[in-house]
């Protein structure tokens, strides 16, 4: 269902769900928790393994909720070693951590549901009226170093395994092991770069380019209108 | 400029958003903190690549993770992680770069005036990212600085000595 939706539609959707999440109430949050939880168990995802991908930042938020719990002044709940916890404190603290969590839980559904070109495609579009801004280039830039992710992953695995090698990971001097891992790797990428280069060159590149299509599904009002209600009520609950 | 001139910044320059990206990822074990590659090789866009292309190579890397590729460290993306805790110091790596390509030029393109210029940059993520930090879980100052920044700065300092290291092999390679 959400995978098939035009992803200019999605990403306006995530961007409005969002900006509204940051005045939402506790009873608002709990309510999109269940709206979110809906669309996680319709698209098929395994919320556990999501949890998993974001474990480090879940921590974050732990660790947000115990320092505006202990910051804030207010009615004192307990306290130890001349910190203490108060209510206003619990509260706030909850609220902001639930917050992001959500925001981030919205990121991850865009993000699991639209494939990377289309996303690409979708910042194209967005930015077709803003001045100044080479929209073309800008996609085809981020085409590009999407590419090259997985390429300097491999060389750079590659590197450090060369090192190992030549027993590269006994060298005590911290500089000196940033220098090797990233210099070989740097070089190698660039060469490659050049080549790249020369292959867009040699086969004409220019900025004036197809622009991509877009297949909306045809409920792309219908889920609009109610990310526009959803919004609105996070905002007044 | 001319065509052929730029089409090679524009793939250098996401050639180094790809590194940026890349950097959350790449980490060299030292010590209890793990060095993160990250703001080196935004440092080092800034002075190889110049103001401008610099600027656009750190708004497209943010424009990446702001429309939900996963990009930012840990794997995240989307704008609950630009405007969360740690967004003051990725949206501090804009001023950054063009500060620091700024300096880095300004200075004539040596070894010191990098260093230079790679301090400053530094210093700028922090002034941009310690008062986000602090607004967000409401800190006071002196904690803010503990967590953000404190357990930072030796890594900092070896980090800028190895890039102006490398900005200097690297520059006769790519010959801008």
């Amino acid at each position: 269902m959400l995978h098939l939706l035009d992803v200019r539609c999605k990403f306006l959707m995530m961007c409005l769900v969002s900006m509204s999440m940051l005045s939402a109430q506790v009873f608002a949050c709990f309510f999109y928790f269940l709206v979110l939880l809906f669309f996680f168990k319709k698209t098929g995802l395994n919320i556990f393994a999501t949890l998993n991908s974001i474990k480090y930042f879940i921590l974050f938020l732990f660790f947000i909720f115990a320092a505006r719990a202990l910051a804030l002044k207010g009615d004192s709940l307990f306290s130890f070693y001349g910190l203490s916890v108060t209510k206003q404190g619990l509260n706030d603290g909850f609220l902001v951590a639930f917050r992001f969590f959500l925001v981030m839980l919205t990121g991850l559904l865009f993000s699991s549901t639209t494939k990377p070109s289309s996303v690409k495609s979708a910042v194209q579009w967005f930015l077709k009226p803003v001045p100044f801004v080479p929209e073309k280039r800008v996609a085809v830039m981020i085409s590009l170093s999407l590419s090259f992710m997985p390429v300097i992953l491999k060389q750079a695995k590659e590197v450090s395994e060369a090192q190992k090698a030549r027993c590269g990971d006994l060298q005590k001097n911290p500089i000196k092991r940033i220098i090797r891992l990233v210099l070989p790797l740097l070089k190698k990428t660039f060469l490659s770069a050049d080549y790249l280069v020369l292959a867009m060159e040699s086969r004409c590149y220019s900025d004036d380019r197809t622009d991509p299509e877009f297949t909306p599904s045809g409920k792309e009002f219908f889920f609009f209108a109610g990310s526009v209600v959803l919004s609105l009520s996070l905002v007044c609950l | 400029m001319n065509n052929s001139k730029q089409l090679k910044m524009t793939v250098y320059t996401s050639l180094f958003v790809a590194f940026i990206a890349i950097g959350a990822f790449i980490s060299i074990p030292i010590g209890p903190v793990p060095i993160v590659l990250q703001n080196m090789f935004v440092l080092l866009a800034a002075i190889i690549l110049g103001p401008v292309w610099g600027l656009a190579c750190v708004a497209i890397y943010l424009l990446i993770g702001l429309a939900g590729l996963p990009v930012f460290a840990g794997g995240t993306s989307g704008i609950g992680k630009l405007f969360g805790p740690t967004g003051g110091y990725l949206l501090g790596y804009l001023p950054c770069v063009f500060v620091t390509a700024g300096i880095s030029k300004g200075l004539g393109k040596k070894m010191s005036s990098d260093i230079i210029a790679m301090v400053i940059g530094s210093l700028i993520i922090y002034a941009a990212g310690v008062p986000w930090l602090k607004v967000v879980t409401a800190m006071t100052y002196g904690k803010a600085l503990a967590v953000g920044m404190y357990p930072f700065l030796i890594g900092d300092v070896l980090k800028i000595i190895a890039a102006a290291f490398i900005a200097k092999t690297l520059r006769p390679v790519i010959k801008l």
